[in-house]
């Protein structure tokens, strides 16, 4: 406050970097200024970083603790880990059932999101970029299916999986995998297909190239990026999915990761057991996102929001 | 116009219309809508799930209006759209204008979005052993002198769920405002702030307007997502296969817990309809007011 003061009233301007004392005045007052906005946001500034470092803080301690005993988890649940218990990560794959939970997700997630894009893809492809009436209408026929929360639906799903003897099957909950993520699927790529340029597809007409064919060699490459996303996004979604899973899955061996997690965990509180195999199982369950995220993070981010944003 | 109508390449996408769309329409129709109308009509019967469903009109709906279960579960639905979606926007929006302006700003986008990106079941776990009796909060309070306390306590465990329900999702809709505000050119704000404009007259005059689409959209999304929510409650508040007490449902919860749930599921499928479809019309109507209220015209930029 004072050397602001001093420096725009001061007499002398030579050794100062801006010459005339005109121009400093001004600059000292913007200077004010400014750090009374800085000391204004201090408030608001340290909340976003106590938030952030909560985030951060959660996340570390569930990795940590998989490397701690059972009992330095309960009874010291903020001390580093005095010696580091790797076998944690094998009693949770072997003995926990994180093993098969996490080949199950897996085969789901990349059977069920590649078949997703299959299906949306060329509908979403003919749905943006012919727009007329019924196209709009199919546009908003699956848009409607954004509105409709999976508990209105699932419990018909259940009656008809169950005549077709698909419960506590990893088939059946591929099909409604794939059809739950059919409406944003096709929403997202919809969109993605309608803001790519016409020309391409002009010029392969004029040249012959059917439709289909300018669809596969042409549109499909322009529209990677989307497509990248759009699978990424079911793959998440599907990866971290709890209530089909848990209401259409039955038996320990076709359990998938959230429902292993889920099992292990609600025995635990019976049995009082392992923590540190507990958040072993956890970090299974997490490390796939979090480096998933580290990877194609952007992409993801934009996905998400791209939505809203429209 | 008319020209490009009858044009090859018209005429080209005009045949793989049909075969393009037919699969992706025929299963969405047939496992999505068609469950969806299947539900609304067996909220009118006594369905078990098994036996064909016998009408009863409107009686589940009667029995809904009397059921306090439902009751709670419909109000603990209110409170997580009404009360965490308030909390959740203004915490949003105020993180999203300092981080305009903070340094770091990469980074904690990164972090905050976390919570996003894993299981529920997860950030339950995590819950659970933050605020558990002998949690991370309690062992702090410990070495600070004071005794541990039982934020679990029945009274106090809704709303444990609630504040967690803030903090997982505030870095995804912090992630949404920010997209629509970084959309927004920067000489919009060097222009206000020749004019004078200080910080509140910059917000009210250019980022409020201008962000309001995003805003609305993510308004809308809220209310869409947060009756779906439904892993969190149970795997917090529920224990060895057991559904979590009722006061804890919300109405995702009473779905499962009228039917599969549970370790004596009580199958009542129709009943369970109807409080969802209550749920759906419910939806409808909250998003129809939003749009209708946030609606104005749309700002080209």
């Amino acid at each position: 406050m004072t050397t602001a003061t001093t420096e725009a009233t001061g007499p002398t301007g030579t050794d100062g970097p801006t010459g005339a004392d005109g121009r400093r005045a001004p600059a000292g007052a913007t200077r004010r200024r400014r750090a009374a906005a800085v000391l204004g946001r201090l408030p608001g500034t340290a909340a976003v970083w106590l938030f952030t470092g909560f985030c951060l803080f959660a996340f570390l301690y569930m990795l940590i603790s998989s490397l701690k005993s059972s009992r330095d988890v309960l009874e010291h649940p903020w001390s580093p880990p005095t010696e580091l218990h790797f076998e944690n990560w094998s009693t949770a794959w072997n003995d926990g059932g994180f093993g098969p939970a996490f080949l199950n997700s897996a085969l789901l997630v990349v059977a069920a999101s590649a078949v997703t894009v299959v299906v949306a893809g060329p509908a979403a492809y003919v749905l943006g970029r012919r727009p007329g009436r019924i196209s709009n209408g199919l546009s908003l026929y699956f848009v409607l299916g954004l509105g409709i929360p999976v508990q209105v639906m699932v419990l018909p799903l259940y009656a008809l999986m169950n005549r077709l003897g698909l419960i506590d099957s990893l088939f059946g909950l591929f099909v409604l995998y794939v059809v739950t993520s059919l409406p944003f699927t096709v929403f997202l790529l919809t969109s993605f297909f309608a803001s790519l340029p016409a020309e391409l597809e002009e010029a392969a007409a004029l040249d012959g190239v059917s439709a289909a064919m300018t669809f596969w060699r042409i549109m499909l490459p322009l529209a990677r990026g989307g497509l990248v996303t759009a699978t990424l996004l079911n793959a998440m979604a599907i990866w971290n999915e709890t209530l089909l899973a848990l209401m259409f899955i039955q038996t320990d061996d076709r359990f998938t990761l959230p429902l292993a997690l889920l099992n292990y965990f609600q025995q635990q509180q019976f049995t009082g057991a392992d923590f540190g195999a507990l958040f072993a199982g956890v970090s299974i369950a997490i490390l796939p996102m979090i480096g998933l995220y580290a990877w194609l993070g952007r992409r993801l981010t934009e996905g998400l929001t791209m939505g809203a944003g429209k | 116009m008319s020209a490009t109508a009858h044009s090859p390449l018209e005429r080209r996408r005009g045949r793989i219309f049909a075969p393009f769309v037919a699969p992706a329409v025929a299963l969405y129709t047939a496992l999505f809508i068609g469950p969806t109308l299947y539900a609304v009509y067996t909220s009118l019967t006594d369905w078990d799930g098994i036996n064909p469903p016998r009408w009863a009109g409107v009686r589940n709906y009667t029995q809904l209006l009397h059921d306090p279960a439902f009751a709670s579960a419909f109000g603990n639905t209110l409170k997580i759209l009404f009360g965490v979606g308030a909390v959740l926007f203004v915490l949003s929006f105020g993180f999203m204008l300092m981080l305009r302006e903070m340094r770091g700003r990469r980074l904690i986008r990164g972090v905050i979005f976390l919570p996003h990106i894993v299981s529920s079941v997860v950030l339950a776990i995590f819950w659970g052993s933050l605020l558990s009796l002998d949690g991370l909060v309690n062992q702090a309070l410990g070495h600070l002198g004071i005794g541990a306390v039982e934020w679990l306590r029945p009274d106090r465990a809704a709303n444990a769920v609630l504040l967690a329900l803030v903090w997982i999702n505030t870095g995804y809709y912090v992630t949404i405002l920010m997209a629509g505000v970084d959309r927004i050119p920067d000489s919009y704000y060097e222009a206000a702030r020749l004019d004078g404009a200080n910080a509140w007259q910059r917000f009210r005059h250019v980022t409020l307007p201008l962000s309001w689409d995003v805003t609305a959209a993510a308004a809308v999304l809220w209310t869409i997502t947060s009756v779906k929510i439904f892993e969190f409650i149970l795997a917090f508040s529920g224990n060895q296969g057991a559904l979590p007490p009722t006061y804890q449902w919300n109405n995702a919860m009473f779905v499962y817990g009228e039917t599969v749930g549970g370790i004596t599921p009580l199958n009542r499928f129709g009943y369970a309809s109807a409080s969802a479809v209550t749920t759906l019309v419910f939806v409808a109507v909250v998003v129809i007011v939003l749009r209708r209220l946030m609606r104005r015209e749309a700002l080209q930029f």
